[in-house]
């Protein structure tokens, strides 16, 4: 199964990441979990990086914090636009989740 | 004469949510409350972000560009605009490697007169055990 997770909240309580064993996975950091892409608390990035995935962070969502792409820590993430969400679903991935 | 003091606490990051920004009307909006009061009684409010809320106050946030939505940022800004008390905690600022060159601390363009606060925690308590009435978001 090749599935693309989308992550919109910035603290997560559940383990479901740990669960999901995909072949191919992705990460799209949307809403308030760009934060994981950005921010590092007490000089640690976030653990939602240390995943072998394909790394994701939705622009759009970055410029309405008050974030840019400069601001994201891990040269993994990649910044995309709304219209490169559609195509890495369409073209990338066979499932969607939304966390 | 009294005074009603509201203590509006944000903990959480903006946007996902409508709550944190709610904090910021509802302290705005109790600023228009005295045809409901007696002659000479007062209600005063006051702002902290404190935890994961003070993500609330990067500065920069292009809500309106993208979805069409008034920032945080600017009611941060209209609440300085009605001398509202602005805190931010500086511990949890320093835990995300920020300083106030990172945060909305004032607003001239809106003819504010008053500027955020950068304090510590312990101030941000002091404050919460003066308020009447506390309200966490």
């Amino acid at each position: 199964m090749k599935l693309v997770a989308f992550v919109s909240d910035y603290k997560m309580t559940v383990d479901t990441l740990d669960r999901l064993k995909p072949e191919k996975l992705g990460i799209i950091l949307v809403q308030n979990g760009v934060y994981h892409a950005t921010t590092k608390e007490k000089g640690k990035p976030s653990s939602l990086l240390n995943y072998s995935a394909d790394y994701y962070v939705l622009q759009e969502d970055l410029e309405t914090r008050g974030l840019s792409g400069a601001n994201v820590i891990d040269s993994k993430v990649k910044v995309i636009k709304f219209g490169d969400i559609v195509d890495l679903m369409f073209n990338e991935y066979d499932k969607t989740a939304w966390l | 004469m009294a005074t009603t003091k509201l203590g509006f606490i944000v903990q959480r990051p903006g946007y996902k949510s409508e709550n944190p920004k709610l904090a910021l009307t509802h302290a705005i909006a109790s600023q228009s409350v005295e045809i409901y009061l007696k002659d000479g009684d007062i209600v005063t409010a006051d702002i902290a972000f404190i935890g994961d809320g003070v993500l609330n106050c990067i500065k920069g946030q292009k809500a309106v560009e993208n979805y069409d939505l008034n920032s945080t940022e600017s009611h941060i800004k209209m609440s300085l605009l009605l001398d509202l008390n602005v805190l931010v905690c500086k511990e949890d600022l320093e835990r995300f490697g920020m300083t106030e060159s990172d945060i909305v601390i004032d607003a001239p363009e809106f003819g504010a007169e008053v500027e955020v606060k950068v304090v510590p925690y312990t101030e941000i308590s002091k404050m919460m055990e003066e308020m009447n009435h506390l309200l966490f978001f």
